[in-house]
C-alpha cells in the first residue's frame, strides 16, 4: 500500500504530507519540558486567532534575508502554505502559490454556483406559480397544496434548490418557508417546534432541541402557547397583521421521514387549513408512486399534488464541467486520469454534484499546496526572476516533460537548444516564460477544436467524454469524418453554417469568445465550399437530377441480378456519377481536409512543463473522497510497524510475534477462527505466545490478562467481534470482508 | 321560561339544519333534545359513527344554532369544541380546552399551565361552578375525535366523563368513531349513532349538494337532473357498495365520471334519455381504479413537459380540463426560457427525461442498483443455500437454480417440509439479513453482473466508502430498512455496524425491472 502513496506528493518531505503519520511519543523527551509546554498553546492560538498567527509568521519572515516589505496578506498566506523543497522554498514563493490559489478558486466557485442556480430556474418558477395558483383553485377544496419535486437520489445536493425555493416563494407568495429534514425532526413535537420557530423566525436561545414543553408568548394578548401549538402560530400571524397566513413546509428528504410522522403532520396541517394556509413541498428521490404507497389513503386524500422535475444531474454535471473544468476560466487543468475517475464515480456511485465540486476544489488545493512549480501559474507581474530559486530550476529539470522535451530537441538535431536547456539557467527561465504563451495557445486550440466538433452535431457521446479523450490521447477529425462524408447536399451547407456560427459566437458555457478575426482564412474557405456546393446543387436540379450524390454516399457498386433461363446471374455494376456528383465529392474532400487542418489537438502530457499547470494524480483524491476504512484497519493490524515505526515488529513481517501489540496478535488469531470465537481458547492461544513459558515472551499472567482484555475490547470497538447469545463464553465474528 | 318543564327548540331550527344536512333528521333531533337546556340535558353524550357521516359538522352547527336560539334575554348555552387531532399531547388538550372555555365565557386570567385532569377540573370549576349563572344554564364541552388523542393517559376518557359529576351545569360530548363497551366507566350515558347513508340517502344528498349547475347542451335542466339522478344511483351501485363507502369518495367519483359519462351526449351519439346505452358506452370508465384511489398528484401539467403522457390524460379527463389554464400560462414562459438559455438541448431533452424518471432503475446509479439486488437475494434466499449459489470453490462457474429443487425433494424430511410450504418464497415477505452476508453476496455477484468491475485492478476492487455511501443512501430512501434492536430508533445503533440486521423493502416487480436494466435475470438466482 505504501508504495502507491509514495508517488503522489512530488516534493513533500514534511511530516504532515507523508502517507502514514508516525506517532512517536518518546521523541518529546528530547525537547525540554518548558518547550513542550509552550508548544501546545502556540498551536492552539494558530487555529483560533488569526492575528497571533500572522504575527508569528511575520517574525518568521523577518529571519529570511530576502524578506521584502510585502503586504500583510502575503505573509499570512505564505505562512498558511508550508515551504516546500524541504523548507528551502522562499516565503514569497509559498505566498505566491497561496495567492494564485486564492484568486483562482473563487472565480470558478462563482461560476459553478451560477450554473447550479441557473439549472433550477424553471423548476422554481413552476413551483412558485403552482403554490400561488393553488390558492384560488376551486377543485382543490380543503386539500393541502403539495408539490412533489423529483430530485433524484442525491437529496444532499438539492440544498441549493431548497435555498432558492425559500427565497423565491418568500418573494412570490409572501409565504413563510420552513425546511424540514428527517434528522432534524424525529417526532411530531420536534417537527412542529421547528415549523413554528422557523415560521415566526424566533431564535430560541437554549437550542430548543430538548424534549421539555416550553412556552412561548406569541400573540398580542400575552397568552402563552406551548411551543408545538399551531394556535400560537395563528396568534402570531394575527399579531403581525399578516392576512395571507401562508406557510410553506418543505420536506427535503421525504423518504427518510417516518410514514406515521408524515401522516400526523399532514393531518394536523389539514385540520388547520382554514386558519393557516399550509402548503407542503416534498423532495422525492425515487418516485411519487413509491411515496404514495407509503402514505395512508386517508392522508393521500388530503393532498392536492403536482409533480415537478428538477433538471437531471447529468445536464448539471455537463454544465459544471464546461464552466469549471474545460472553460477558459479554469487556471488549473485537471488531467484525463483524474477526470475519468471523477466522471466514472459520478455515473456509477451515489455521488452528487457537490462531491464533484469538492473534488475539483481539492485538486486545486493539492496542486497549489504541494507542487512548488505551481508558482509558475502566477501572472507575470508577481512572478519575478528573483522568485525563482535554484531549486525551482532544478525541479523543472527533473520533470518528465523536460526530459522528453530535451530528447525531442536532440532527435531534431537542435543540440544547442538542448544543451542550453540543461546547462543555462537563464535560457531555461526564458523558455519557461515562453511556455506560458504556448500553453495558452494549446488550450485555445483545444477548446476551439472541441467547440467546432460538438457544434457539428455529428459526434455521438457527451462533451465531457470528448474533452477527456482529447486530453488523454489528442484530438482530430477521425470520429466525424465518416459522418461528414455521408452527408447529403442539403446537409453540408447547414453544417458549414453551424460551424460559422460557432466560430462567430464562441461558447458562453466554456467562456470561449468568438474568434472570427483570427480565423479569416478558415471562414473564407468554408464559405467558398458552401457556395460551391450550393451552386452544384442548383446545377443538378436544373439538369433534373433529384439529389447530389457523392462517391461516399452513393452505392458505388450495385449488385445486379438477372435471371436468364432460370439461372440467376450476378453482376457488379458501377453506378454512374455525374460531373456534379464528382465535383460534390471533391468539395467534401476539400472540406474534410480543411477541417482536419483546423481541428486537432495534442495530448496534454506532450507539452513541456505541463506538470506546472495540469494536475493528474488520482491517489490523493481517492484517499480523501473514497476512503477504505476496512483496508486501513487491516493494514494497521497486520503491519503495525508501518505506523509505529518500531524496530521490534518490523522483523515479524507477516508472522506472529510476541512483540506485536496485543490487538494485532488477537487480530491474527481472529483471522483463523470460525464464526463463533471461544474466548477461553483465544486467551490460551494468546498466553501461549506472550506468557512466561513462551520463547520471547515473559509477561505475567495478570499483566497478560489485562492486555488481553484491552485488546479484545479494542477489537470490539473496531467492529470485529460482538458478544453473542448463541453460546456461553463465545463472541461472534462480525467482519468477514474488509 | 318556567312555563313548562320540557320544551323542544323551535321547529324552524330543525328545518334550516336539515336543509344543510339532509337525511340526518333523526340524529339532529336526538342531539338537540339531549343538549337543549329546556329539553333533556344530559351529563355525558357519546356521538359515534364512521368517517364522513356528519358527526362533527352537525354537532358544531347545531350547537351554534341552539346558542343563537336561546340567546333571548340572557345566555343559556355556551359551548366549546376541542379537536383532538390538533392537540399534540394530553397537556395540550387540557390547556387548549381551558383556554377555549375562558374565551367562550370571556373569563379573565385563566391559568397557563395545566398538566392533569384534576388541574383542569379545578380551572373549569373556577369558571363554571362557583360563579353565578342563570337557571338552566348549560355549558357544552365537545371533545372531537377524542379516541385519536395522542399521548393520552388511559384514564383520560373516564376522567373527562366525570367532569360533569362535579360541575353539574356542564355537558361533555364525545365524538368518536366506534365506542368500546363501557369505555367511559360510568352509567347512564346516551349514545347516538350516525350511521352511514343508504343508497337513497346518497342519491338525495348528491342531488341537493353536487348537482351539475349548468345543463348539458342540447338538453333541458329537467333532463340533466333526471340523468344525474340515475347516474348517481348507478355509480353508487358500481362503486360505493363494494369499495368507496364514504360520501366524499362517492362525490369525487361522480364528479370525475360525469364528464366522461356525458361525453356521448355532447358528441351527439346518444340522447340523454338513453340511459342504458350511455351506461354501456361508459362501462370502461367505471372500471377505472383512479376513481376509488385518486392519488396524490392532482395537477399533472406542472411538470416541465406540458404534454404529459397520454395515459394520464386518458385516465382523468378532469385533469385534462384543469390543465388548460396552467399550460397556457406555461407556454410563454417556456418560450422565454428557450430563447434566453443558451443550451438549447436542455429544453428538448427534458420531456424524454421526465418520462423515464419514475423508473427506479434510471434513478439509481449502478452500484446502488447492484446492492439493492444483492439485498433482495439476501432477503429472499435462505442462508443455507448461499454456499451453493455463490461459492466458486468447487465449480468454476456458479451453479444456479435447477439442481436445487431436485435436491430438496429427495430427502424425506426436506420433502415433507417443501410439501408443507407451498407459497413461493418471493411472495412471502422479505426476511431480515445480516449486513455482512449481503455484502458477501454483493462481492460474489458483482464480478458476474458488472463486467467492467473485473477489468479494474485488484486494489480498487475492495470495499470502499462509495459502497457504504450507497448503502446509506438506500437506507435513507427506505429501500433498505434496518430492522430490530438499536437501529430502529435511528440514533442509537450505528448504521454501518456489520452485525446489524436489514431487510430489503422493495417488491418483486421493481426488482425484476431493476435486474433487467442491468442485464440480470434475478429469477435465476432465487431458490424457490
Amino acid at each position: 500500500m505504501a508504495e502507491t502513496h509514495d508517488e503522489t506528493p512530488v516534493f513533500s518531505e514534511e511530516d504532515d504530507h507523508r502517507a502514514v503519520y508516525i506517532f512517536n511519543p518518546r521523541a518529546g523527551h528530547h525537547t525540554s519540558l518548558a518547550q513542550e509546554k509552550t508548544a501546545r498553546p502556540v498551536k492552539k492560538r494558530r487555529v483560533s486567532s488569526k492575528r497571533a498567527w500572522s504575527a508569528s509568521a511575520a517574525d518568521h519572515a523577518g529571519a529570511v534575508p530576502h524578506a521584502e516589505e510585502e503586504t500583510k496578506t502575503t505573509t499570512t498566506a505564505a505562512a498558511a502554505f508550508s515551504q516546500l523543497f524541504g523548507g528551502k522554498e522562499s516565503v514569497e514563493a509559498a505566498g505566491l502559490r497561496r495567492q494564485v490559489f486564492d484568486t483562482a478558486w473563487p472565480v470558478l466557485d462563482g461560476r459553478i454556483k451560477n450554473v447550479l442556480r441557473e439549472a433550477n430556474r424553471t423548476t422554481l418558477e413552476d413551483v412558485s406559480s403552482f403554490i400561488r395558483d393553488a390558492e384560488g383553485d376551486a377543485t382543490r377544496g380543503t386539500r393541502i397544496p403539495a408539490g412533489f419535486i423529483i430530485t433524484g437520489p442525491n437529496i444532499a445536493s438539492q440544498d441549493v434548490l431548497f435555498e432558492q425555493l425559500s427565497e423565491a416563494l418568500g418573494k412570490a407568495t409572501q409565504a413563510r418557508f420552513v425546511r424540514l429534514r428527517a434528522a432534524g425532526a424525529p417526532n411530531l413535537k420536534a417537527a412542529l417546534k421547528k415549523v413554528i420557530r422557523d415560521a415566526t423566525a424566533q431564535v430560541s436561545l437554549d437550542g430548543g432541541d430538548r424534549d421539555e414543553d416550553t412556552e412561548v408568548a406569541l400573540g398580542r394578548d400575552g397568552r402563552k402557547y406551548l411551543d408545538y401549538d399551531l394556535e400560537g402560530l395563528q396568534a402570531f400571524f394575527g399579531a403581525q397583521q399578516d392576512s395571507s397566513r401562508r406557510v410553506v413546509v418543505a420536506f427535503e428528504d421525504s423518504e427518510a421521514f417516518e410514514s406515521s410522522l408524515l401522516t400526523d403532520l399532514l393531518g394536523l396541517f389539514h385540520s388547520w387549513q382554514g386558519r393557516i394556509q399550509f402548503s407542503v413541498l416534498f423532495g422525492i428521490a425515487t418516485s411519487v408512486e413509491l411515496f404514495q404507497a407509503r402514505l395512508l389513503k386517508s392522508t393521500a386524500r388530503q393532498l392536492f399534488g403536482a409533480k415537478f422535475d428538477v433538471v437531471q444531474a447529468d445536464l448539471v454535471l455537463d454544465n459544471v464541467f464546461k464552466s469549471a473544468i474545460a472553460g477558459t476560466q479554469a487556471t488549473l487543468r485537471l488531467g484525463p486520469t483524474l477526470l475519468r475517475s471523477l466522471l466514472d464515480r459520478q455515473r456509477d456511485q451515489v455521488a452528487g454534484i457537490r462531491v464533484f465540486i469538492s473534488s475539483i476544489k481539492y485538486a486545486y488545493m493539492c496542486h497549489f499546496y504541494a507542487n512548488p512549480l505551481s508558482v509558475l501559474l502566477a501572472d507575470e507581474k508577481s512572478l519575478t526572476r528573483q522568485l525563482l530559486q535554484p531549486e525551482h530550476i532544478q525541479a523543472v529539470r527533473t520533470l518528465d516533460s523536460f526530459k522528453a522535451h530535451v530528447e525531442a530537441a536532440v532527435d531534431a538535431r537542435q543540440l544547442k537548444h538542448a544543451q542550453l536547456l540543461v546547462e543555462d539557467d537563464g535560457y531555461l527561465v526564458r523558455q519557461m516564460v515562453e511556455q506560458r504563451q504556448k500553453k495558452q495557445d494549446y488550450l485555445m486550440q483545444l477548446l476551439r477544436s472541441l467547440h467546432l466538433l460538438t457544434s457539428m452535431d455529428l459526434v455521438p457521446g457527451r462533451f465531457t467524454d470528448l474533452y477527456v479523450a482529447a486530453l488523454a490521447g489528442g484530438l482530430d477529425l477521425t470520429p466525424t469524418i465518416d459522418g461528414i462524408k455521408r452527408l447529403g447536399a442539403d446537409d453540408v451547407p447547414a453544417l458549414i453554417n453551424r460551424l460559422l456560427t460557432a466560430i462567430r459566437t464562441g461558447s458562453p458555457d466554456l467562456d470561449l469568445p468568438g474568434w472570427e478575426d483570427e480565423a479569416e482564412e478558415l471562414i473564407s474557405s468554408l464559405c467558398e465550399i458552401r457556395d460551391e456546393i450550393e451552386a452544384l446543387a442548383e446545377q443538378a436540379q436544373e439538369k433534373g437530377q433529384q439529389a447530389l450524390k457523392s462517391k461516399f454516399t452513393a452505392q458505388s457498386k450495385v449488385l445486379r441480378t438477372t435471371v436468364i433461363a432460370q439461372k440467376v446471374q450476378l453482376s457488379q455494376d458501377t453506378a454512374k456519377l455525374t460531373d456534379e456528383d464528382k465535383a460534390f465529392g471533391k468539395a467534401i474532400d476539400a472540406l474534410v481536409d480543411l477541417l482536419t487542418h483546423h481541428i486537432y489537438s495534442d495530448p496534454v502530457d506532450s507539452l513541456f512543463l505541463h506538470e506546472a499547470w495540469a494536475y493528474d494524480t488520482e491517489a490523493p483524491y481517492r484517499d480523501v473522497f473514497v476512503p477504505r476504512p476496512g483496508t486501513t484497519f487491516e493494514r494497521a493490524l497486520t503491519r503495525p510497524h508501518a505506523y509505529l515505526g518500531c524496530e521490534c515488529c518490523s522483523k515479524a513481517n507477516g508472522t506472529l510475534s510476541a512483540t506485536l501489540p496485543t490487538t494485532c496478535i488477537l487480530y491474527r488469531l481472529y483471522l483463523e477462527t470460525g464464526s463463533l470465537v471461544n474466548v477461553a481458547d483465544l486467551w490460551s492461544a494468546y498466553y501461549a505466545l506472550v506468557g512466561e513459558d513462551s520463547v520471547d515472551g515473559g509477561l505475567g499472567e495478570r499483566e497478560a490478562l489485562v492486555q488481553f482484555y484491552h485488546g479484545l475490547a479494542e477489537l470490539r470497538l473496531m467492529g470485529f467481534v460482538k458478544s453473542s447469545k448463541k453460546k456461553a463464553d463465545h463472541v461472534a465474528k462480525v467482519k468477514w470482508l474488509l | 321560561m318556567g312555563d313548562s318543564l320540557f320544551q323542544l327548540p323551535d321547529e324552524l331550527l330543525f328545518t334550516t339544519l336539515s336543509q344543510t344536512f339532509p337525511c340526518r333528521d333523526a340524529q339532529i333531533r336526538a342531539v338537540a333534545t339531549l343538549l337543549h337546556p329546556h329539553a333533556a340535558p344530559c351529563r355525558n353524550l357519546v356521538i359515534h359513527g364512521t368517517e364522513a357521516t356528519g358527526k362533527s359538522a352537525i354537532t358544531a352547527a347545531l350547537l351554534q344554532a341552539l346558542q343563537d336560539d336561546t340567546e333571548k334575554d340572557e345566555p343559556l348555552l355556551r359551548y366549546v369544541i376541542v379537536n383532538s387531532i390538533e392537540c399534540i399531547t394530553a397537556r395540550h388538550l387540557y390547556e387548549s380546552a381551558i383556554a377555549k372555555v375562558a374565551e367562550a365565557l370571556q373569563w379573565q386570567g385563566g391559568a397557563t399551565r395545566c398538566d392533569s385532569v384534576s388541574q383542569m377540573l379545578v380551572e373549569l370549576s373556577k369558571m363554571l361552578k362557583y360563579p353565578s349563572y342563570p337557571d338552566n344554564f348549560r355549558f357544552v364541552l365537545v371533545f372531537d375525535g377524542i379516541d385519536r388523542q395522542r399521548e393520552a393517559p388511559i384514564t383520560l376518557l373516564p376522567a373527562l366523563a366525570r367532569l360533569s359529576e362535579i360541575i353539574p351545569r356542564m355537558t361533555s360530548v364525545f365524538i368518536i368513531t366506534s365506542p368500546p363497551a363501557g369505555f367511559l366507566r360510568t352509567s347512564f350515558v346516551p349514545y347516538i349513532e350516525f350511521p352511514n347513508y343508504t343508497k337513497n340517502e346518497f342519491v338525495t344528498i348528491l342531488n341537493t349538494t353536487s348537482l351539475p349547475t349548468a345543463p348539458l347542451p342540447t338538453t333541458t335542466i329537467q333532463e340533466t337532473t333526471e340523468l344525474w339522478n340515475r347516474f348517481t344511483g348507478a355509480v353508487h351501485d358500481a362503486l360505493a357498495r363494494s369499495a368507496s363507502r364514504t360520501l366524499p369518495a362517492l362525490q369525487h367519483a361522480c364528479t370525475s365520471l360525469w364528464p366522461r359519462f356525458t361525453a356521448p351526449i355532447l358528441a351527439g351519439t346518444h340522447a340523454p334519455r338513453e340511459f342504458s346505452k350511455l351506461m354501456v358506452a361508459a362501462r370502461v370508465h367505471f372500471q377505472d381504479e383512479s376513481l376509488l384511489d385518486p392519488g396524490i398528484v392532482a395537477v399533472r401539467s406542472y411538470s416541465s413537459s406540458t404534454t404529459t403522457t397520454t395515459q394520464a390524460q386518458a385516465k382523468d379527463n378532469t385533469a385534462a380540463q384543469l390543465s388548460a389554464p396552467p399550460s397556457q400560462a406555461n407556454t410563454p414562459r417556456k418560450a422565454h426560457s428557450t430563447t434566453t438559455t443558451p443550451s438549447k438541448p436542455k429544453a428538448t431533452a427534458n420531456p424524454l427525461v421526465s418520462a423515464t424518471t419514475t423508473d427506479l432503475s434510471t434513478l439509481l446509479p449502478p452500484t446502488a442498483r447492484l446492492l439493492l439486488l444483492a439485498s433482495y437475494l439476501a432477503s429472499h434466499n435462505p442462508t443455507r443455500h448461499d454456499l451453493v449459489l455463490f461459492s466458486t470453490f468447487h465449480h468454476g462457474r456458479r451453479r444456479r437454480r435447477g439442481g436445487l429443487s431436485v435436491g430438496m425433494g429427495r430427502g424425506g424430511h426436506r420433502g415433507a417440509q417443501s410439501k408443507h410450504r407451498k407459497i413461493a418464497r418471493k411472495l412471502l415477505g422479505a426476511h431480515a439479513f445480516v449486513l455482512e452476508r449481503m455484502l458477501a453476496i454483493f462481492m460474489a455477484v458483482r464480478g458476474e453482473w458488472d463486467p467492467k468491475w473485473l477489468d479494474q485492478d485488484s486494489s480498487s476492487r475492495e470495499m470502499d466508502a462509495d459502497i457504504e455511501m450507497a448503502i446509506a443512501t438506500l437506507a435513507s430512501l427506505r429501500l433498505l430498512v434496518k430492522v430490530g434492536g438499536a437501529g430502529a430508533g435511528g440514533m442509537a445503533g450505528d448504521q454501518m455496524d456489520r452485525g446489524g440486521k436489514w431487510r430489503c423493502n422493495v417488491g418483486w416487480e421493481v426488482i425484476r425491472g431493476l435486474g433487467r436494466s442491468m442485464g440480470v435475470e434475478v429469477e435465476e438466482w432465487l431458490v424457490e
